[in-house]
């Protein structure tokens, strides 16, 4: 008898529970949907346009910039090694960039967390540096670095910087002051402190401001690569348009956009991942 | 008797307390501008110091002129030819217009994602990889499609802005109490009132916010755009100080671009705080 109220109690829990599974299914289905929805009716307003350029005698010289022939850029691209190179050229210096900026940043930020001092005193300089366009450091970069790759990685990591050093210090402003102390009384070295209570907290933070930093790096990356240098995704674009190739400057274009797109939401997935803040959002 | 006394030791309290109160605000005032004295000086000691170590180096001589001192001697040259007014006249054109052409069609589409769960859906995918177009690279774009390299700028600008605008208006509307509207449609509100009376004035601080941060995106772009075929702006100020090997006139320019910046930026911040109505 209380047995079969028990299993009574258990059959709607498993219903429950496959009704969760199946809205789960049908809620990524229709994420899914709306993507590719979205997308086809981006494609489908450009191959309008791509078809009201071509029409119309006057710009149909410019019939490149359409959908069709940006699509069949992509092969020719791919098979001449164009996207590779130029995408591996550029990933290599953003990587480079922003991995100076992390490793400069997350110190200082942590600095600026933990002495009141030093947050006091350097927030008029880095406010003042923070707006200094980073490209406007490009004279002086090209003076200073040897080769133009150098002044391209300084150029992104100057410019992600300060989301690093600002969300970090943000980060550490609001770990419970009570962590600290606890950690003193169970008798935690600095470095101990560092490692078990800092990083873990500020973890998410940091990933944060390394979403920022990579928004503003990829604005910073494709103009420091249209002075100079002859490889890297800017470069692409302006050889395209230097020879006249339409379709492959918009080929090259779209390109920069997928990555992007690609980079930021993996950004956005490992902050998910090490969220530890419940309910605040 | 008592009654005088208890007011006059009430009055005193009070009178003590606000006297201290304000004191604390004027010692708390004076301690943050001393701070932000003395961080700019500890920033232009340490670049003077710098300098000065590179310069003593004999292969490293011409770099004397990179040091602050020159620097603020060639802006006050530069001011009185009026080299600076003159670009940072043109490029705040060229700023102004960009983002209002941003604000102009960032905010109505933002309201439409906050409001619209069919819109927003759908248009979530090509607006992300719309904004993941590092925004120069619409610059051979740009340049066939205006007529002058004037209106080519003004488009990257605003390409470059309108998202965080758009985004920052969809997020307050989605924080705004549903509940609002009920009370808006129930006292009889038509949709434009819905606007006026509702959305605006509670998004206002969530649009102030995504202009903050577009005035810092469109400030990186504005420089680089200026690099390319115009001959005014603070960008082509820096292009030629550079050609032209007047480095002193380069630092000048750097420095003043950052107090610009930092201007605009705690001007946005202050017009933020003036609209905030979170508590």
């Amino acid at each position: 008898m209380s047995n079969a109220a028990v299993g009574a109690t258990v059959v709607p829990a498993a219903g429950a529970t496959r009704s969760r599974t199946s809205r789960a299914a049908e809620q990524t289905a229709r994420g899914v949907l709306n993507f590719s929805l979205g997308i086809l009716i981006l494609f489908g307003l450009w191959w309008l346009g791509g078809n009201f350029i071509a029409s119309n005698p006057k710009t149909a010289s410019f019939a490149g910039f359409g959908l069709i022939p940006t699509l069949q850029a992509f092969p020719e691209l791919w098979n001449l090694g164009k996207l590779q190179n130029a995408a591996a050229a550029s990933g290599i210096r953003l990587g480079s960039g922003m991995l100076l900026a992390i490793a400069i940043g997350v110190p200082l930020g942590i600095l600026m967390g933990r002495s009141k001092r030093f947050r006091d005193l350097s927030n008029s300089p880095f406010q003042l540096l923070r707006m200094v366009s980073p490209l406007s450091w490009m004279p002086l970069a090209v003076l200073v670095f040897a080769t133009w790759d150098g002044s391209i990685v300084f150029l992104v990591a100057i410019a992600s910087v300060w989301p690093v050093i600002f969300a970090t210090a943000a980060g550490l402003a609001k770990v419970d002051p009570a962590w600290f102390k606890v950690a003193r009384n169970l008798g935690a070295r600095p470095l101990q402190m560092l490692t078990q209570i800092i990083m873990p907290a500020i973890s998410f933070d940091i990933l944060t401001g390394i979403r920022l930093a990579l928004g503003v790096a990829w604005v910073v990356l494709v103009p420091a690569e249209l002075l100079g240098v002859t490889s890297g995704l800017g470069y692409a674009i302006k050889d395209a348009r230097e020879t006249l190739s339409y379709d492959q400057l918009t080929a090259m274009v779209l390109t920069i956009g997928v990555i992007g797109y690609a980079l930021d939401t993996i950004c956005a997935l490992l902050i998910k991942r090490f969220s530890w803040h419940r309910g605040d959002a | 008797m008592s009654d005088s006394s208890i007011v006059a030791v009430g009055n005193a309290g009070t009178h003590g307390l606000t006297q201290s109160r304000s004191s604390v605000a004027l010692t708390s005032m004076a301690w943050s501008t001393g701070n932000f004295v003395g961080g700019l000086a500890i920033l232009f000691a340490l670049w003077w110091l710098a300098i000065y170590v590179a310069a003593l180096n004999p292969a490293l001589s011409q770099f004397a002129n990179f040091g602050p001192v020159p620097a603020f001697k060639a802006i006050g040259h530069m001011w009185e030819k009026g080299v600076i007014s003159k670009a940072l006249g043109t490029s705040g054109y060229r700023l102004g217009a960009g983002l209002l052409i941003a604000i102009s069609i960032g905010v109505p589409i933002g309201i439409l994602i906050g409001r619209s769960r069919r819109f927003r859906e759908l248009s979530n995918s090509p607006f992300q990889l719309m904004r993941m177009i590092s925004p120069l690279s619409w610059e051979p774009i740009a340049v066939i499609v205006f007529a002058g390299w004037e209106q080519a700028i003004i488009f990257l600008i605003a390409v470059a802005s309108v998202w965080p605008v758009m985004f920052s208006t969809a997020a307050g509307l989605s924080k705004v109490d549903p509940a609002w509207f009920k009370v808006a449609r129930n006292l009889g509100a038509r949709p434009w009132h819905v606007v006026t009376e509702i959305i605006i004035p509670a998004i206002a601080f969530d649009v102030l916010t995504g202009i903050r941060l577009a005035l810092g995106v469109a400030w990186i772009v504005l420089v680089p755009a200026e690099f390319l075929g115009v001959t005014s702006g603070i960008g082509y100020t820096i292009e030629d100080a550079r050609e032209s090997l007047e480095y002193e006139n380069l630092m000048a320019m750097l420095l003043v671009i950052g107090a610009v910046g930092y201007v605009l930026d705690t001007a946005c911040m202050a017009l933020i705080k003036r609209y905030s109505w979170h508590r």
